[in-house]
């Protein structure tokens, strides 16, 4: 009984101190916080502060300035660009969340086994995502997205294994560093099978890099797959995806209708803006190469 | 080293135009073709070989220096490709380098008191470059200097269409007009160039400030640095030691960036139509020319090579510990 109370309490321990770095947050990582925050509120209850339907046009209401009935004003549509502005960031989350969970699933295993095993396997996979780098990231986005289907699904696959590199290549260093210690090589030597090496004993010791890093992937996720809908590719107009909505702005942009454009890109701002506030919190707390920084 | 890599990049992008769903076929004979229409044009594009056979054709053709012809515009694909260039260079060329010249001072006086106030304000800034869309930059600038302002000519091309271009000598309008002293054409290339050149320097700037913070905070704890201050040498003397001790990490930065940096260039020609090699891939890619594609993205790859070689030699010149072999 007294050895369950005991476990338990470390068990409590190490929750608090994993959890005690992120008390230690610095002010603007804060600020990132509160504005995620902020768009997941909207995001999660967007019908609550939506004032129209965001896909529905008003015809004889096109291209109005912000009013009182129509805060943001109205599309070249008719539509109401407060609420579609609103609406949006479902789609912000609904991209990024994902697209970080698939280049995890992706990247933590492959650079487990590349750091792990090593030799050909590793320098093929290494090779591979150097040549991918090659590439400027919006560029290889929007060739595979185009050739492989445009769907808001497509975008978030594409995204997602796209940035799986990211995650390999801080799992495989860390692995590299760790391989020959001592704990692995009594984990080895006590006849451990080789998936409980890497998931058990190697995954705690080497994910944090790679968790220091997401927000900042999500950030990246949020602002490409924006990208790719204001090029026209993935999402279509009308839907209420910023990236979509600057697009249907931008040819208002030099007659003056300024709010069709405008409103959408701040929003897409905040939010790619708050992640990376938070991500370089993060990264100052549980990346240990930047903790030593100061 | 760089052989097998363009031929990865020639084999990658070959497959990934082709398996995709684009229909190269079906955007060239138009929505009323027959169906021995259809067969004629994919027979003429060579579609109906094998993929393997399709490839090796391909790859003959890229050694003797043919790109191919785009199949919209009919055109060799190296000629549009050359003639965008010089293009898009000028307009790359100007960004980085003013990204460059106002990022480093910055990155650098951050790191002096890290955690100051303006190592703080320098951190805010750069993160704000990094999350501002390039795209949106670009269209609110030209509605504040455009529509607004009335300073700057709209975001259409290069030059006004009221003034007749310059000779061609090297393609950019700028340099071209300014040799042949034509200061009409000069003018009216300088304001257009002068936006979309700011919006590339604003966000090139972002990466540089930060990364180059992290690189003088590393030499500043270094055992150097630490001993000429323990000598007692002055401030200034300190400052000039990390920043020769900076410079070389530096700049291999940068060269990584440009590579990046031509993905952001694209979206600014896009938004200016700027008609370079970016706005020149980007519309390939969405409208599905397979051999513009593929020799857009052979061509970025080739880019990439220089310039890594390019920082290889500059950083050999100007670090005694590198010797070039």
């Amino acid at each position: 009984m007294s050895k369950i109370k005991a476990e338990s309490t470390s068990l409590a321990n190490r929750i608090a101190n994993r959890t005690r770095g992120l008390s230690r947050l610095s002010p603007t990582a804060t600020a990132g916080v509160l504005i995620i925050l902020f768009f997941g509120v909207l995001a999660m209850f967007s019908g609550g502060f939506m004032t129209h339907d965001p896909v529905s046009s008003y015809p004889d209401r096109i291209l109005e300035a912000p009013s009182a009935e129509h805060w943001f004003g109205t599309d070249g549509n008719g539509m109401d660009v407060f609420s579609r502005v609103i609406y949006g960031a479902k789609f912000g989350f609904g991209i990024a969340i994902p697209a970080v969970i698939i280049s995890v699933l992706i990247g933590v295993p492959v650079g487990l086994i590349a750091g792990y095993r090593g030799g050909l396997l590793d320098e093929v996979l290494m090779r591979f995502f150097d040549g991918l780098r090659v590439f400027p990231s919006i560029i290889l986005a929007l060739a595979v997205v185009a050739a492989t289907g445009q769907s808001l699904i497509n975008v978030v696959l594409v995204l997602g294994f796209l940035d799986s590199p990211v995650f390999a290549r801080v799992v495989r260093s860390e692995v590299l560093a760790l391989r020959s210690s001592i704990f692995v090589e009594s984990a080895i030597a006590v006849g451990n099978p080789t998936w409980r090496i890497l998931f058990v004993h190697l995954l705690p010791n080497s994910i944090q890099g790679a968790m220091a890093q997401t927000a900042v992937r999500a950030a990246w996720a949020v602002r490409i797959s924006a990208t790719l809908a204001f090029l026209g590719v993935g999402i279509q107009a009308p839907t209420p995806e910023w990236g979509a909505m600057i697009r249907q702005g931008a040819e208002f942009m030099i007659t003056g209708q300024w709010w069709v454009g405008i409103f959408p890109g701040v929003a897409l701002i905040f939010l790619v803006f708050g992640l990376n506030l938070f991500g370089d919190g993060i990264q100052d707390v549980l990346d240990p190469r930047r903790r030593t920084e100061k | 080293m760089v052989i097998p890599l363009l031929v990865g990049v020639m084999f990658l992008t070959f497959m990934l135009v082709r398996i995709g769903g684009l229909d190269p076929v079906g955007l060239l004979a138009g929505p009323t073709a027959t169906a021995e229409e259809f067969e004629i044009i994919t027979e003429e594009l060579g579609l109906d070989q094998p993929l393997w056979k399709q490839f090796l054709i391909y790859a003959q053709n890229v050694a003797q220096g043919d790109l191919g012809e785009s199949w919209l515009s009919n055109r060799p694909v190296l000629d549009d490709i050359a003639a965008r260039s010089v293009v898009s260079l000028e307009l790359l060329f100007w960004g980085i380098g003013i990204g460059t010249f106002i990022g480093v001072p910055i990155g650098l006086r951050a790191a002096f008191k890290p955690n100051g106030r303006f190592d703080q304000s320098a951190r805010i800034l750069s993160l704000l470059g990094f999350s501002i869309p390039t795209y949106w930059l670009g269209l609110v600038m030209l509605f504040v200097f455009f529509y607004l302002l009335r300073w700057a000519p709209p975001g259409m091309g290069r030059i006004s269409l009221m003034v007749s271009p310059p000779d061609f000598v090297t393609g950019s309008y700028l340099i071209d007009s300014l040799l042949s002293s034509n200061w009409s054409a000069a003018h009216s290339s300088l304001s257009h160039l002068i936006l979309p050149v700011i919006c590339l320097a604003i966000v090139s700037a972002a990466p540089i400030i930060k990364q180059t913070r992290a690189i003088a905070l590393e030499v500043i704890s270094s055992d150097a640095v630490r001993y000429a201050r323990a000598c007692g040498l002055k401030a200034k003397t300190v400052r000039q030691i990390v920043f020769r001790n900076s410079a070389t990490p530096v700049l291999t930065f940068v060269g990584t960036e440009i590579t990046g940096l031509v993905g952001t260039m694209s979206l600014i020609e896009y938004v200016f139509a700027w008609g370079g090699l970016g706005q020149y891939g980007l519309n390939a890619i969405v409208r599905g020319d397979f051999t513009a594609v593929q020799g857009y993205v052979l061509v970025l790859a080739l880019f990439s090579v220089l310039i890594f070689l390019i920082v290889d030699i500059v950083v050999a010149l100007i670090e005694p510990r590198v010797e070039l072999n």
